[in-house]
């Protein structure tokens, strides 16, 4: 299981790119180029392509969201959990941003979101919407 | 009797604490060995962040370093000269300005630097992922903290000390030789005797190890202390203080044990 949650934050040390990337470089021995154009590849896929020099400190909570989203996408775990979405994405309506991430991968596998019961309305607000 | 008490409590409470951080620290120095001789260590990963700790160890700050040890090299050399010309024991001044800069002094302002520059900064950064819990990050995504973040600091740091004190070496070296005999060739040949009779194979090899040893005093020391902050951010600086002095007390304990080992 791939977890994005607040507590599994970015090195703060390290670009968007960086971030990423380090997972093929260290879990399937890519070198270092091929893992960064497979994590820029990510990116792009998300429509985030422009964040991959940024560093944690200097993103948005969208940005920072989709990094940490593309670091668990490249996981390639069959499982994907969003842990209360709403701490990190304080400042966007976040059902309706993470359906659109989610129609953007190409991944195969389940997502789940785990929040708190009393934002239901959010989600059904989100559905109502489309 | 409570005071008293009380005060064999503290005392043993403090032996304790002592003997926990020692045996923390070589815990993670055998883990961090054994991970060494680990065929899969040896990535070109774990090999590029070697090379960029170096740099940032050594290499970045080379001239500045290089300008700190031609003022403290003239000054001792000078110091020495004038003090055994005074004394006359002129016919000394060569082993005694090679023996107190290149195999004491220089090594340990050396492993001084590297502990004020690199060592404080170790310490920070480790503390605040720890309390960020960005360690945790990295370990969920299967990306080992050891291999990535520490095992590449504790190598940087051994080479970066060994080769800065042996490039401060050979810079006093050559200011010893032009402060005693100036730009003449005449003294080549008592000079680079001297040389040789004072660096055998013992002084050599006791003079990389000890190098070896401030290394990883200033890396290892920050690194474990910086593991050991509870998840608090006030907590950050004071582990950074207590980091820091704990390299600065291995630095004149190793120091101290070269010194008793060589001339006692």
């Amino acid at each position: 299981m791939a977890r994005v949650a607040l507590d599994l934050p970015l090195r703060a040390n390290l670009s968007a790119l960086d971030n990423i990337a380090l997972i093929p470089l260290y879990q399937r021995h890519y070198g270092a180029a091929e893992s960064a154009r497979q994590a820029q590849a990510m990116l792009d896929q998300l429509g985030y392509a422009d964040i991959a020099l940024l560093r944690d400190p200097d993103m948005t909570p969208a940005q920072r969201f989709v990094t940490q989203l593309a670091r668990a996408l490249i996981l390639k775990r069959p499982r994907l959990v969003i842990d209360r979405p709403g701490a990190m994405l304080y400042d966007v309506p976040y059902p309706v941003f993470i359906r659109q991430l989610a129609t953007q991968t190409e991944m195969t596998g389940t997502w789940e979101i785990f929040d708190f019961s009393w934002n239901q309305a959010l989600y059904n607000q989100a559905l109502h919407s489309e | 009797m409570n005071i008293l008490a009380a005060t064999i409590e503290s005392l043993g409470a403090k032996v304790v604490g002592w003997f926990a951080v020692a045996y923390g620290m070589f815990a993670f120095l055998t883990k961090a060995g054994l991970l060494l001789l680990h065929r899969t260590t040896w990535n070109r990963a774990t090999f590029d962040v070697v090379v960029k700790q170096v740099y940032f160890t050594a290499v970045q700050i080379l001239h500045v370093f290089m300008g700190y040890t031609l003022v403290i090299s003239w000054l001792i050399i000078t110091i020495i000269l004038s003090t055994a010309r005074d004394f006359g024991l002129t016919e000394f001044a060569s082993e005694m300005t090679i023996r107190v800069l290149v195999l004491e002094l220089l090594p340990f302002l050396t492993a001084l630097f590297i502990a004020l520059r690199s060592g404080s900064a170790i310490n920070t950064e480790v503390a605040l992922m720890k309390v960020n819990n960005e360690l945790d990050a990295l370990a969920h995504c299967k990306v080992p903290p050891m291999q990535f973040e520490f095992l590449p600091r504790l190598i940087g740091g051994v080479i970066s000390v060994i080769t800065l004190a042996g490039l401060a070496g050979l810079l006093a070296l050559l200011m010893g030789y032009l402060a005693i005999y100036g730009i003449s060739t005449a003294g080549f040949d008592p000079y680079t005797q001297t040389i040789a009779k004072i660096f055998d194979f013992m002084i050599v090899a006791g003079l990389i190890v000890k190098c070896g040893l401030f290394g990883l005093a200033v890396t290892l020391i920050p690194v474990t202390a910086g593991l050991e902050t509870p998840k608090k951010l006030f907590m950050v600086p004071v582990s950074v203080l207590r980091g820091m002095m704990r390299v600065f007390f291995a630095i004149v304990a190793i120091e101290v044990v070269s010194l008793a080992l060589k001339y006692i």
